[in-house]
């Protein structure tokens, strides 16, 4: 166990940085303590000689070590290309300003590891210290782009050894941060080390071509080329939606017809696509909820225009301006008077506010949330609702993008106030939640043993809290329900709930807020929720 | 001694004013950039529990209030009370807020004397015994912040070598800067205690300093009253190569990019901008993008390998 990291070693050639030792992680909660499984399995041998796992024996983006010494040296010089260009406003206006003010103001003093989930699960591992990206980083600026003078590098600690490990633990450990931001939350001089997680992350992709294939390759450049990360086509679109409507006729005898590419309709709802295929219910019941509202809706079969997932948001600027491009060009085709997001947290960040400063004209179409739509929808007793129909244990999971960098905090719980009697809160809740570790293209990364480091690590303390918030509920006779009005943090909660077995230990089943609205809709004769594990 | 007392400090006041108000302004000279905010944003109506507009339908249909002053407040006063670290790291607090009390405090203690030698350029007697309240109260005040700057500063200066070495976590980061700074800082907070207590437990010599310095009289001090004088000016022309400019740049960092949520509306002049900012040209050499070409253009092209290779 290496739990002691100090920053020369990641300039230590060979060897493992640090090791996720099992008896270090933050405990949990019985029965979970008892889990005698290691958590993180150990690659292969032709893994470790396909990519580099030298920071912490997990494999993210899983890059190779050059081959020679001239490789080497290319990729060093590629990297350091990379980010001199960062502090370049004609190459990153978007970001520079709160980068150059990370670097240069943060004073180290490690309130922020206290905040971040990642490092407390993991036992307070130093490599997941929040500081710790920063700073390497801070370094190599020092060492080869200012090239300060070697006393002065000595005064300032400032001095790093650059060989291509060391870029690539960096850049591995740039996949160890959910970009949840809850350390520059409580940052007193309004630093952001995520931030500057992201911006490792843009100088291998940017410039390097580098990133986890399943957030790149087959994430924003598959929904460029074919319209969806998923893979799924306008054709195959329109074959799911045929299916969906079956669906709902089947569960409810509703026949509603799901309106697409609606010229001049009041609204465009954008999903996230990974709805369509692995929780078809929460489609289901968004057209249940809007067909009985009366809302005025269309969904869109143009090119991205009906997966609203924006991967760029996450590591590349670029990929970032054109899927925003690609939702805005889908609404404009359609004259809808706005944009509305469904419940996906990334996509709600991503197309509202930080889209905000890429649109301009006529793609500026006026853009928000579904949340407060469906609060209005619930609490102007426009449709029918028996709260007793979700007599169940209750409790909701904020997404990060959502609540911490969105601020819509109380229209979900009004609507969970609402129609929820045993209602909880977790704690911390609101804008100090915890992310639920799969943030930041986490719970799409299936590659080498990442899933594993993500249910042990990043979604532990998530797990802590969901856990926590049914204590007095425990076992699996009684079925409990954790909201997560976003398809990412669904996606995690599968992932980490299939991993620790908790839906047969606890009962715990997971799911979004609309589809609580629509099981709670007097009209429907059957419950709208299955629960039925998937 | 006198003399280049008063052309000492004059320099240091005009060097830390200066390289202060550079740094400020290369730091708002950086271009606009994306929004990043972060909730709660404290000059927002639903500040207490994080809220913003987007929980309104038709966000931009209604009016957004702001209350800047209790924004300006809220940045203001953590200087006096770093709430954070009182939560998350008690005895790291207990050696930091002094220390920093103590910066803030020596710079109002001497912006409080120049006042005061302006005032007593004026006739004013400041004194415990002085015939004017306003004298009485003067001398009250300017021995309470000198009093807190000397006393905080010298404790937080020892403190913070130990909880540095100390605390794993901070001693992981820890530079020899930092133990020079603390060094060095301990000599000026730590002469003027033992100055102030030992020899000039009523402040005196800094008024007399003051009027010399406004009257450009060359002022006769106590050499322990020098020293102190001395180092505090050094001090003043160190300050702008450490992180100092942080007291200023956190309350940017606070407005213009944690609070910062002015929406892009049309027809805007931060629309305009963005037009602008979207025409730069960039050189990024991912396979995925166009190196030269605009913002704009890399956009709005698709970046596909077969699209590089037609353009090619």
């Amino acid at each position: 166990m290496t739990r002691k990291t100090t920053i020369k070693d990641f300039s230590r050639p060979g060897g493992q940085v640090a090791e996720i030792d099992s008896a270090d992680l933050m405990p949990l909660p019985p029965p979970y303590d008892q889990i005698a499984k290691p958590p993180i399995r150990k690659l292969t041998e032709d893994q470790l000689r396909r990519m580099d796992a030298s920071l912490d024996g997990v494999a993210a983006i899983g890059i190779a070590l050059p081959a020679t010494p001239e490789e080497e040296k290319i990729f060093i010089e590629k990297f350091l290309a990379g980010l001199e260009k960062l502090f370049t406003a004609e190459n990153n206006w978007t970001f520079l300003q709160p980068l150059v003010h990370t670097l240069e103001y943060c004073v180290k003093c490690q309130i922020c590891s206290d905040a971040c989930p990642t490092y407390l699960a993991s036992g307070r591992q130093d490599i997941y210290r929040p500081t710790m990206r920063a700073e390497i980083l801070r370094r190599i600026i020092s060492t080869y782009i200012k090239k300060e003078n070697p006393l002065l590098r000595k005064f300032k600690a400032s001095d790093i050894q650059l060989n291509a490990q060391t870029i690539i633990r960096l850049g591995e450990l740039a996949y160890r941060c959910t970009l949840c931001r809850r350390c520059a939350q409580v940052c007193l001089l309004g630093c952001d080390n995520a931030l500057i997680t992201r911006e490792i992350r843009k100088i291998f992709s940017q410039q390097m071509g580098i990133a986890p294939k399943e957030i790149h390759e087959k994430g924003s450049v598959h929904q460029i080329k074919v319209g969806s990360s998923t893979g799924m086509t306008p054709p195959a679109l329109t074959n799911i939606l045929e299916f969906i409507e079956e669906e709902i006729e089947e569960k409810t005898g509703k026949k509603i017809k799901i309106p697409v590419d609606k010229k001049g309709a009041e609204i465009l709802l954008l999903h996230n696509a990974g709805e369509f295929i692995a929780w078809p219910e929460n489609l289901e019941a968004f057209a249940i909820l809007f067909d009985a509202a009366g809302i005025d809706w269309t969904i869109s079969s143009d090119l991205a225009g009906y997966d609203a997932v924006n991967y760029g948001v996450w590591y590349d600027d670029v990929q970032f301006a054109r899927v925003a491009l690609l939702h805005a060009q889908a609404a404009k085709k359609l004259g809808v008077r706005k944009i509305s997001l469904g419940e996906c947290g990334h996509a709600h960040k991503a197309m509202i506010v930080i889209a905000d400063r890429i649109l301009t004209g006529d793609l500026n179409i006026p853009r928000e949330s579904a949340i407060p739509l469906m609060e209005e929808i619930v609490l102007s007793g426009k449709i029918k609702l028996d709260p007793s129909r979700n007599n169940f244990p209750v409790t909701l999971h904020d997404p990060c993008n959502m609540v911490r960098l969105m601020g819509i905090v109380q229209p979900q719980r009004r609507i969970l106030e609402k129609i929820c009697p045993q209602f909880r809160e977790m704690t911390p809740h609101g804008v100090e939640n915890y992310c639920c570790g799969g943030g930041s293209g986490f719970a799409i990364t299936q590659s080498t043993n990442f899933p594993d480091w993500r249910s042990s690590v990043s979604g532990r303390m998530k797990l802590k809290q969901t856990l926590d918030a049914f204590q007095d509920v425990p076992g699996p006779e009684i079925k409990k329900y954790v909201c997560a009005p976003c398809s990412n943090c669904k996606g995690q909660y599968r992932e980490m709930f299939n991993y620790y077995d908790v839906w047969k230990k606890s009962g715990i089943f997971y799911g979004g807020l609309v589809e609580l609205i629509v099981n709670a809709m007097t009209d429907l004769k059957e419950p709208f929720i299955q629960w039925e594990w998937h | 001694m006198g003399t280049l007392l008063i052309v000492l400090t004059y320099f240091a006041y005009v060097f830390i004013v200066a390289v202060y108000a550079f740094k400020v302004a290369k730091w708002m000279r950086m271009p606009m950039h994306i929004r990043w905010d972060l909730y709660p944003v404290i000059h927002e109506e639903h500040y207490r529990y994080g809220g913003s507009y987007y929980e309104q339908q038709e966000w931009w249909t209604k009016p957004r209030p702001k209350n800047t002053g209790r924004s300006l407040w809220y940045s203001l006063k953590d200087n006096f009370y770093m709430g954070e670290y009182y939560k998350r790291n008690r005895l790291y607090w207990l050696f930091l807020l002094p220390w920093h009390l103590g910066f803030i405090f020596i710079i109002l203690f001497h912006i409080l004397c120049f006042f005061a030698a302006i005032s007593m350029t004026f006739g004013l007697t400041i004194a415990a015994a002085s015939p004017s309240l306003t004298g009485k109260i003067f001398y009250g005040i300017l021995l309470l912040t000198g009093g807190i700057a000397f006393v905080g500063g010298t404790f937080g200066s020892v403190g913070m070598p130990i909880i540095k070495l100390a605390d794993r976590g901070l001693r992981t980061y820890a530079m020899p800067m930092n133990f020079f700074n603390y060094l060095f800082f301990l000599l000026v907070y730590g002469s003027g205690l033992l100055s102030w207590i030992l020899i000039d437990p009523t402040l005196a010599e800094y008024r007399t300093y003051w009027v010399g310095l406004v009257t450009l009289t060359p002022p006769e001090l106590n050499p322990a009253a020098i020293f102190h004088i001395i180092m505090f000016d050094i001090f003043l022309i160190y300050l702008p190569f450490t992180r100092s400019t942080h007291y200023i740049t956190r309350i940017l960092a606070y407005f213009f990019i944690r609070w910062d949520d002015e929406p892009n509306l049309p027809g805007s002049a931060m629309e305009k901008q963005i037009n602008g900012l979207l025409q730069q040209k960039l050189s990024w050499e991912g396979a995925h993008i166009p190196s030269g070409k605009s913002w704009a253009e890399a956009a709005t092209s698709s970046g596909l390998p077969e699209t590089k290779k037609d353009k090619a």
